[in-house]
């Protein structure tokens, strides 16, 4: 536990050493603050209920912005040859990927949380359902997860970054689109579309309602991410 | 103690290292010699546990490498070839992080930082950004972090390189002073620095090891003949035939100043009486008569390019 704390406290703290955690943070709030603005002033017949809409384009946001977030973890490490002194240190392949699944997570969590001032403001004027925007958030959480999960895969399989963080939007944007294949295909093989789908699972979340279904699909996604890239960490150990 | 049997490490089909066996015992410090690309690295790499070996066993600190790993890194100072760290970390941040990684405890660990930003003279620049410093200070900080959880067994790869001459010293001074607490590994391709800092040498050449023994040792067993050089005064160019007739003469070759000659002769014969009383008695004007002493520089430069082995 300690090292995968001590490593997860080491990547924090290097988002925030380099500008990184500042444009990502500023970015992804800027953008949010305009969807929010354009939402809520300028269209005369928004209800609080749009706050859904707005914790959607959160998540559809994280498509691009956790790809950049994770793509240095491991590929930056094996690019610079850092990976070498890590890896010969007494710390298991996965402490180092939990680690920085839990670093990478740490700097996502704080960008959503300071988030919650667009809900405050709208809260300040009008009376919002509170409940509905948790659990939006709490799906936010749970598919931001197995995009950072999923991030980390992608970080592992390579050493050059721009090529792990493009890979990550390829599998984050399949995870997004392939509940819209249901529709091209039989019933059965249709809901297994659905049932992989980010969006699908997510649905629920933006309604108010928590379905153990959806939340054991995020953590799946999270635990098959983080597998396939501790197995990749030790594969590369070969070479 | 650093035990290797039969090490042999295959990149795709391309043999990096081959059936490489050796030991170093506790408290010794010994040179990993060989030119670029020789194994070297990928030797160490499995010593420290980065990567598995194809064949053959490692241990370290009486750990197998592929059975005991962790507990045998706990017992590793590793400091890689040309050693990168993270730029962007203070370097006493970055040796607290390494600290907790070795599972050092917190006074332990404020004690042994001190110690080894001093021994490693970084005190000016314990707060320095990674990133800022020289190549020198870089290595300084690559050595403290292996010296840092007081490892028994230092593997290091390269420890010299890119350090100005005075620094070099330095380094090597640290590092013979480490000898008898700690049992030492360090790869080089410097000669003089194996024959510096280091009680016993082994000699890899394109992944095999071709050569081990003490600096000494090595060149007198490499020695498959006495060298003499003569120089002469008068040469009337009948020199070389003539001493080449002595007995026990193997070969007279022309040195690069006229009237000398490197003389071969047979391993354990001393022909100095015999040769100078030889020349005196023509009346050619004996000038010098030394004998040429075969440096480890000749027994590496043999070794590595004839492949001639006698390990």
């Amino acid at each position: 536990m300690r090292n995968i704390l001590t490593i997860a406290g080491k990547e924090l703290r290097s988002y925030f050493t380099s500008p990184m955690a500042y444009v990502l943070a500023v970015f992804y709030l800027g953008i949010i603050g305009y969807i929010f603005t354009a939402i809520f002033l300028l269209m005369p017949q928004a209800e609080t209920e749009n706050i859904r809409d707005l914790i959607g384009s959160m998540l559809f946001l994280a498509l691009f912005i956790v790809p950049i977030l994770t793509m240095g973890l491991i590929a930056q490490e094996r690019a610079s040859r850092t990976m070498e002194l890590l890896m010969t240190r007494p710390v298991r392949d996965w402490e180092v990927v939990v680690g920085k699944f839990l670093g990478a997570m740490g700097l996502f969590t704080s960008v959503i949380i300071m988030s919650l001032i667009y809900p405050a403001i709208l809260a300040a004027v009008a009376k919002v359902d509170w409940m509905m925007i948790l659990t939006g958030y709490l799906g936010l959480l749970l598919a931001g997860a197995a995009f950072v999960a999923l991030g980390i895969l992608a970080s592992s399989l390579t050493s050059n970054q721009i090529a792990a963080a493009i890979l990550a939007i390829f599998m984050l944007l399949f995870f997004w689109l392939v509940g819209t294949l249901s529709y091209a295909v039989s019933h059965n093989l249709g809901d297994v579309f659905k049932h992989l789908s980010v969006l699908e699972n997510y649905q629920d979340f933006s309604k108010g309602i928590i379905d153990t279904k959806n939340i054991i699909y995020f953590v799946s996604l999270v635990f098959v991410g983080l597998f396939l890239a501790v197995r990749a960490v030790e594969n590369r150990r070969t070479i | 103690m650093i035990q290797a049997e039969g090490l042999t490490k295959y990149y795709a089909q391309h043999p990096a290292i081959v059936d490489v066996s050796f030991q170093v015992n506790d408290g010794e410090i010994v040179a990993f010699l060989g030119p670029n690309g020789a194994g070297k690295t990928t030797t160490m790499r499995i010593l420290t546990g980065y990567m598995p070996p194809t064949f053959g066993t490692a241990r370290v600190a009486g750990f197998d490498l592929t059975e005991q790993s962790l507990q045998a890194r706990r017992n590793i100072g590793y400091m890689p070839e040309a050693v990168a760290l993270y730029p962007d970390m203070r370097v006493h941040q970055y040796l607290n992080y390494c600290g907790r990684l070795q599972g050092m405890g917190k006074a332990e660990l404020a004690e042994r930082m001190e110690y080894v930003i001093d021994r490693c003279g970084l005190s000016e620049r314990a707060s320095s950004i990674i990133g800022t410093l020289s190549m020198g200070f870089r290595q300084r900080v690559g050595l403290a972090q292996a010296m840092l959880h007081n490892p028994p067994v230092l593997i290091l790869d390269e420890p010299t390189v890119g350090l100005d001459p005075n620094q070099i010293v330095e380094v090597r001074n640290l590092i013979k002073s480490l000898a008898g607490d700690h049992t030492v590994l360090l790869s080089t391709h410097i000669l003089p620095e194996a024959q510096m800092t280091c009680e016993r040498v082994i000699i890899i050449n394109k992944g095999e090891i071709v050569a081990e023994g003490s600096p000494q040792a090595l060149t007198a067993q490499l020695r498959q003949a006495e060298t003499l050089l003569v120089t002469v005064r008068d040469d009337d160019g009948t020199v070389a035939r003539q001493i080449k007739n002595i007995p026990k003469v193997v070969e007279v070759s022309s040195a690069e100043q006229t009237g000398s000659y490197y003389i071969e002769t047979e391993v354990g014969s001393d022909l100095r009486a015999d040769i100078s009383k030889f020349i005196v008695d023509r009346g050619w004007g004996l000038l010098e008569l030394r004998p040429v002493e075969m440096s480890l520089e000749d027994v590496f430069r043999e070794l590595t390019t004839e492949e001639k082995g006698v390990a």
